[in-house]
């Protein structure tokens, strides 16, 4: 079994498969949304972005990079140890939020809307076999 | 399905809200502020056709719509209630970048691009209690989340635009008032016929919510317990005019005040009507008589162009004149507006600051609420008058149409 790199350009694609497989749109409420989260304190340093883009309930981008994340409807930064644990769904995205280790930039209300797709997509995100 | 929201112009509670943040904008320019930095009641209420009872900020920029930050338990209600809609009413947390202060501080440096400049804010004092002027706690953390800002007071901005009533605003108010009258004539049928045997000032401010609400009304708005009821020795306190209804029994030879509150889209209804609980003495019936006549000439002296002042100082002549000077509660009125307008007439102009200018001279379409109390506390008596009152240019027009008069209930 092909095992990826975490936040790898590979390891995007087979998140974004897996999304597209296991949470199809009627799972996804059929929603419209974007999402940034901008990893700071990266192994090697850096801060990396992980993009998600949701178009009526169809992931149709995840994508990964260092530069100036695409603009999103929610931003959320953390640290990167911490995104790695929700990733490995160890931890609930919303307990990160609510102990003030992630930081929202967006619209709370509709925040709150999706959390509980957030946690949905984290449990799919975790099946992928990836190297942390 | 959505609430329907008063946005046609041919409603009669139809209020030009995007026409009132117009003006906000244009008294920003001229006071050369940047953001307007809103956190009082009556300025949530006043810009967003939304009751707001948590904290709120209400942003405002130089251009473009406002938006508020209000607490996210209730924040897609109040969007649902006002006219601006989900992008413009944000929810705060405590969650990471959410809570109240870096939000509101992010918004207005990233979102509104205000790194410098000049932040109105609301700061001040009031004794009303949900007033909601900045904390010195929340002072202090605006000011250092918007470093590089300048934080200068600016209220008197919303307390100018908001001083005169519009149409639609006064439509409110008189809803609000009728169906108070409706409270009244529900609290009389229960107490008639001895109907008031064993009731409790509780249970009759019950049975007068109850009427109000059937007839529309959003709430009991006074953050004086709602609807204040008093018996007996309790509506003669000295001095007093705030009387939340308690557990006392309605007993026969005694005063009974009842005093009760409607709220119809952000408007006002208030008012006090007074009963003698089984026969009369003859005292009594004195004072009553006395509490009626003061009420009808100060109800006949309103209009626009005259001051608190002025006719506080017409009716003390006419109370000394006949005998009843030292039972009247100083003060014939006080302050009203959308909800969170509270008690203070006019605008911060006067002696003591952020109380009522006793000078201040009453202008066309002005709402002021006539509050008038009578208390002889050796005697264990009193009558209030609470009614809303439009000035007019030679009159005015008391909201509540109940009858007014002193009841002898048997």
């Amino acid at each position: 079994m092909t095992r990826y790199d975490y936040l790898s350009p590979e390891w995007a694609v087979e998140v974004r498969k897996k999304l597209q497989v296991d949470l199809p749109a009627e799972k996804m409420k059929f929603i419209t949304t974007s999402m940034s989260n901008i990893y700071t304190n990266c192994p090697d340093g850096k801060v990396r972005y992980l993009f998600f883009k949701v178009e009526k309930g169809v992931f149709t981008e995840v994508l990964v990079g260092e530069d100036d994340p695409p603009a999103a409807d929610f931003r959320i930064t953390g640290d990167h140890k911490l995104f790695s644990m929700i990733s490995q769904a160890k931890m609930k995205s919303q307990r990160a939020l609510m102990t003030g280790k992630l930081k929202l930039r967006g619209n709370m209300v509709k925040a709150l809307k999706l959390a509980s797709l957030a946690d949905r997509m984290n449990a799919v995100i975790a099946t992928v076999p990836t190297n942390y | 399905m959505a609430l329907k929201k008063t946005t046609e112009k041919q409603d009669p509670y139809f209020i030009d809200f995007p026409g009132r943040v117009a003006k906000v904008q244009k008294a920003m320019a001229a006071a050369k502020i940047d953001v307007y930095l809103g956190s009082r009641l009556r300025t949530a209420s006043w810009i967003t056709d939304a009751f707001c009872p948590w904290r709120t900020y209400v942003v405002i920029p130089k251009k473009g719509l406002p938006t508020v930050f209000t607490f996210v338990i209730d924040a897609a209600r109040v969007a649902d209630d006002s006219w601006l809609d989900d992008d413009h009413v944000l929810g705060y947390a405590p969650m990471g970048g959410m809570d109240q202060i870096p939000l509101v501080a992010d918004f207005i440096r990233e979102e509104l691009g205000v790194k410098k400049g000049r932040i109105g804010v609301e700061n001040g004092l009031s004794n009303y209690l949900p007033e909601g002027v900045l904390t010195h706690f929340e002072y202090q953390q605006f000011e250092a989340a918007l470093a590089g800002a300048d934080l200068v007071d600016a209220y008197d901005i919303i307390d100018k635009l908001s001083l005169i009533k519009d149409e639609g605003t006064i439509n409110r108010f008189r809803e609000a008032s009728r169906i108070v009258d409706i409270g009244h004539k529900a609290v009389r049928a229960a107490l008639v016929h001895g109907g008031y045997k064993g009731k409790t000032e509780t249970e009759i401010g019950g049975i007068a919510a109850h009427a109000m609400r059937k007839a529309g009304s959003e709430w009991e708005w006074s953050f004086t317990g709602g609807n204040e009821i008093a018996s007996g020795y309790r509506t003669g306190l000295a001095g007093g005019a705030c009387t939340p209804a308690s557990r006392r029994r309605i007993r026969k030879g005694e005063p009974l005040m009842v005093d009760i509150h409607a709220m119809f889209k952000l408007g006002q209804g208030d008012h006090s009507h007074n009963y003698l609980i089984g026969k009369a003495t003859k005292r009594q019936k004195w004072h009553a008589q006395n509490f009626v006549d003061i009420v009808t000439l100060t109800l006949k002296t309103y209009r626009a162009g005259i001051s608190p002042s002025g006719l506080a100082e017409k009716m003390m002549n006419f109370a000394e004149a006949q005998g009843f000077a030292e039972y009247m509660v100083p003060g014939f009125e006080h302050g009203i507006g959308m909800t969170g307008d509270e008690w203070r007439i006019g605008i911060n102009d006067g002696p003591f600051p952020f109380w009522t200018n006793p000078d201040h001279v009453y202008l066309e379409n002005e709402l002021i609420i006539c509050a008038m109390q009578y208390a002889c506390p050796d005697e264990n008596i009193g009558f209030r008058y609470e009614n809303p009152i439009l000035i007019r240019r030679k009159d005015c027009e008391p909201l509540s149409r109940y009858p007014l008069g002193v009841e002898e209930i048997a």
